[in-house]
């Protein structure tokens, strides 16, 4: 179990450090930059242990944990985009002198927490695992501690996730209360032979559980109407915690709803799809909506996260194998795409103080100052647009046609047309960096050589998936027919 | 052998020629440019090969290939040109070269990524024209999007072009994803995007008016119809000349060929239900913007709401549903694509000279630029129909196609012939003749003899067209019968 590996690695990281970092004979060294790569080094470890992971299918610790090909996947890409969200941070920790080596451990444990969510076949250890990521996300938020920003991102943060933690544990223990049990394979086996005649009161007291359990879910995604807490956690939080943020968790709980809802509640279709074809539509509309007035660059990511989270529970609430092989495959691109936009954001540096751009406005002129990283932000941006032949649009199609397949009409047209709202204020940054009117022209130190190799790498994946998308389709559908099957 | 790799050649061409680009160092723009050219000229001849092996006497599809596929789906990258699409591909390669030359010293900033842009361009229109698949087409059809946004948004002339940008990129992309919901829908009802099979998919009645539709509010943006065509003089006016030549000659083309392609085969059903409101729009389109013409001041928007009247008669050719109607719009497109081309050429000559395209600025040009005057009142002449051009001929055949099928509706598109005359006419008046102003204006040169090598090829085209028109026509003959065969 790759899991156990990372676990021990980050008890050994953090001992290392507590002891390392408060010698007095060595003068109370600073150890960020070293435990930074330290980490990397075993986040890669615990890949390779994923990619040689002989075993296919199995389960842990007295089931509460299981392994098939559609963890394995989620998994690997969860490892490689934290390792990657590490990379991206180091220059910033650098500049902005954040010396206090935690930070790297809790995103390995906020990563093991993912893991964990994963895998997840019982309510306790969902339960459990999201706790375990959420408390590493609360302290992440408010890392920058001389900041009133980042202190009041975390608080909100806290608060808001602590109740939505409560609700969470009420629907496990609705469930639990009147079906006696949380192991998922269980659960399924006797919410098939319920029905709504015979049972009313359980039958009733399970939809409640399903229901609390769904808000809790969606609330950790950020889908509107409990999107309130993303937009401020977003802006508070230090930059790389921020893309952090926006990169990993979805993968994770995506995954896990995919579980729950696809396998163990999926004879209670008609119930939850309603609230996630809602929520999406909502989502969609006020994520785009939402977009258009902002001035902060991450205030503007947190909008157009929730919207991209709006058209993924389009794809969930559609309920079928291609469904949820195109969300998925959005998930994936969705994550290239946000490692490209902030690789971009957390490598350029004002040459003046080595700031980062913080207003949209900021980015004025730097197309005509930076030509090349101005035309691969362009592609970016177009890509997150959904423009053919980027990724971004292969994505878009493959949810909206398992929509359209499960003739969610109206959803797949609120979709494309709020679609090209979005396409209103991404296009706005195009404008400024290239149209831009001011004659303010900042020059911006040469991009650090991490995050000028993760840029480059994603673009080339945004560009080029047109050409030979076939491995991750195969990896993709083997994922999904591993878990419904 | 040969036959097949015409087509991959002619989209490969253009992209191996960026890639050259790329490795061209920035202190050497005249390499660039004579980069940029030569491989648009050779894409050129190519494509007049591509012209010379085309078998005129079938209506199938040549030159296919069928090379990429989309795994777990029935979709293709599957390519191929019949007598529809043959001339638009010939059209595309011809203005490439055109454009680059045009503003081979206008444009001043980011010359290799100009370059880059148009050649990017002609590979994707290529494709567009040439592709058999409907997503593949609707994936062509966005991505011109890209190079045509950047186009009029860097290089274009003034603060305005950023909005002419925007609502070029709003106004399409609203339109054409209802397309895209539309393809989706095709796709899984039927299980194929393949047009040669979709054509012979017959869909019940409701379903065939909503998809088609769905088809018009992306082409009829393209075209563009009347309510849908603001943001045409917007992007015309603000697009450096090039941007325009191309947006009237080949863009706005898409449109159309995308209703014979597409909307016509397709739905045959709902294209006779929707006629008349295809022709009530156009005719609004070719007396309302005639009219709007008078009111413009500057020459560009002049000229640009004169392709929105223009693509109102071609609309109204398509959907007479017969043999004249629709190879006269088919030539008038064409014909359309080179005279817009010119004259937005001409005003791009003296934009260059004066800065301005206000029309109160300029007087009496035929006293210092006589060679300019001829050549402008060519265009002029040949954009309100004058015999022997080319215009003539397509128009006529339109109205004998629409007499045909309504003589209410002929007659009122006839009079967009003589408003079409009013305002060339005043337009060349105000811009040749009278006195000659040197308060506004102080330096005459006439046309270089780069510029003439621009116009003469376009002068010859309208001339060839309007004398002989037999060499086009005789190409989409049978592919045109063929289509109509199939909607009866």
């Amino acid at each position: 179990m790759p899991e156990l590996y990372l676990f021990f690695a980050t008890l050994i990281l953090l001992s290392y450090g507590v002891l390392y970092s408060t010698s007095k004979i060595l003068n109370y060294p600073i150890i960020q930059l070293n435990m930074g790569w330290l980490s990397i080094f075993s986040l890669t470890i615990t890949l390779f242990l994923y990619l040689g992971n002989p075993i296919t299918t199995m389960s842990a610790f007295n089931d509460l944990l299981i392994f098939d090909s559609f963890t394995s996947l989620m998994k690997v890409l969860i490892v490689i985009s934290s390792i990657i969200c590490c990379l991206m941070s180091l220059t910033y920790l650098e500049n902005k002198k954040i010396n206090s080596f935690e930070y790297f451990i809790l995103i390995l444990l906020a990563t093991i927490g993912m893991l964990c969510l994963v895998s997840t076949n019982d309510l306790l250890a969902l339960y459990m695992s999201i706790e375990l990521m959420s408390l590493s996300f609360y302290i992440l938020a408010s890392y920058k501690r001389n900041s009133e920003f980042s202190g009041e991102a975390g608080l909100k943060y806290f608060i808001l996730g602590a109740f939505s933690s409560g609700l969470l544990l009420f629907g496990i223990s609705l469930i639990y209360g009147f079906t006696g049990l949380t192991n998922f394979e269980e659960l399924a086996k006797v919410l098939t032979g319920i029905n709504s005649m015979t049972n009313t009161v359980s039958y009733s007291g399970i939809l409640a559980g399903l229901l609390f359990l769904s808000i809790s879910l969606l609330f950790k995604l950020a889908a509107a109407p409990f999107h309130m807490w993303s937009p401020d956690v977003y802006e508070g939080a230090p930059t790389p915690v921020t893309a952090f943020f926006s990169i990993v968790p979805k993968m994770a709980i995506f995954a896990l709803l995919l579980r729950m809802f696809y396998s163990t509640f999926y004879d209670f279709l008609g119930f939850w799809q309603p609230i996630f074809l809602y929520t999406g539509v909502l989502s969609m509309i006020v994520g785009s909506l939402g977009a258009l007035y902002q001035k902060k660059i991450k205030r503007l990511m947190a909008y157009s996260g929730i919207a991209n989270v709006g058209y993924m529970l389009i794809g969930f609430s559609a309920g079928t194998v291609e469904s949820m092989s195109g969300l998925i495959l959005y998930l994936l691109i969705y994550v290239v795409m946000t490692i490209a936009f902030f690789s971009f954001i957390l490598g350029t540096q004002t040459e003046k103080d080595s700031k980062l751009n913080t207003y949209i406005s900021d980015l004025e002129n730097l197309g005509k100052v930076n030509p090349a990283l101005g035309f691969a932000v362009t592609f970016v941006i177009f890509s997150m647009v959904g423009l053919p032949p980027f990724a971004g649009f292969f994505g878009k199609f493959y949810l909206f046609l398992s929509a359209i397949q499960s003739e969610l009409y109206t959803a797949a047209i609120i979709g494309v047309l709020s679609s090209v709202v979005a396409a209103f204020y991404y296009i706005r940054i195009i404008k400024l960096m290239f149209f831009g009117t001011s004659s303010v022209y900042t020059t911006y130190k040469s991009m650090d050589k991490a995050n000028a190799l993760v840029l480059s790498g994603s673009l080339f994946f945004l560009i080029f998936f047109f050409a030979y998308p076939h491995p991750f389709l195969m990896c993709i559908h083997k994922a999904s027919l591993g878990l419904l099957l | 052998m040969f036959d097949s790799s015409i087509l991959l050649s002619l989209i490969g061409l253009p992209l191996f020629g960026m890639i050259v680009l790329f490795f061209i160092p920035d202190n050497n723009p005249d390499l660039q440019k004579n980069v940029g050219l030569s491989t648009s000229l050779l894409t050129f001849l190519l494509s007049i090969l591509l012209w010379l092996k085309f078998d005129m006497s079938t209506p199938k599809y040549q030159f296919v290939e069928k090379f990429f596929s989309v795994p777990y789906s029935n979709m293709h990258v599957y390519l191929g040109v019949d007598g529809i699409s043959l001339f638009f591909i010939l059209l595309t390669t011809f203005l490439i070269p055109v454009c680059l030359l045009a503003s081979w010293d206008a444009i001043k900033i980011y010359i290799r990524e100009y370059s880059i842009a148009f050649l990017f361009l002609e590979a994707v229109l290529i494709c567009v024209f040439t592709c058999l698949d409907v997503l593949f087409f609707y994936i062509f059809f966005e991505a011109v999007l890209i190079p045509m946004f950047l186009i009029i948004g860097i290089w274009g002339s003034r603060e305005r072009k950023i909005r002419a940008a925007y609502q070029f990129f709003v106004y399409t992309l609203v339109g054409s994803v209802l397309m895209l919901l539309a393809i989706m829908y095709i796709y899984y009802t039927t299980g194929t995007t393949d047009i040669l099979v979709l054509q012979t998919v017959s869909f019940d009645y409701n379903t065939q008016l909503i998809l088609w539709l769905a088809f018009f509010a992306s082409l009829a943006v393209k075209v563009p119809m009347v309510p849908a065509h603001i943001w045409l003089p917007e992007a015309h006016s603000e697009a450096p000349t090039a941007g325009s030549v191309i947006l009237a000659g080949v863009l706005l083309k898409m449109g159309g060929y995308g209703f014979l392609r597409f909307s016509i085969p397709m739905f045959p059903d709902a294209s006779i239900y929707f006629t008349p409101l295809v022709y009530t729009l156009s005719v609004i389109a070719v007396i309302y913007t005639s009219l709007t013409t008078l009111r413009q001041v500057d020459m560009k928007r002049i000229i640009a709401y004169s392709s929105v009247a223009h693509m109102g008669f071609v609309t109204i050719g398509m959907f007479t549903l017969n043999i004249q109607g629709i190879e006269g719009s088919m030539l008038l497109m064409l014909s359309h694509g080179v005279v817009s081309s010119a004259l937005f050429l001409c005003i791009g000559v003296i934009y260059d000279r004066h800065k301005t395209r206000i029309i109160k600025y300029y007087s009496g040009l035929t006293v210092k630029m006589p060679l300019f005057s001829i050549v402008f009142l060519f265009f002029i002449l040949a954009n309100m129909g004058f015999p022997g051009t080319s215009s003539f001929v397509s128009e006529f055949l339109v109205l004998v196609g629409a007499f045909k099928s309504n003589v209410f509706v002929t007659t009122l598109i006839t009079t967009g012939v003589i408003w079409g005359a009013g305002y060339s006419i005043w337009l060349y008046n105000r811009v040749a003749f009278g006195n000659i102003r040197t308060s506004h204006i102080s330096e005459f040169r006439d046309l270089d003899r780069r510029e003439a090598m621009v116009f003469l090829p376009c002068i010859i085209l309208v001339l060839l067209m309007g004398v002989y028109p037999e060499i086009f026509l005789n190409a989409m003959h049978v592919s045109i019968t063929h289509l109509i065969e199939q909607v009866q």
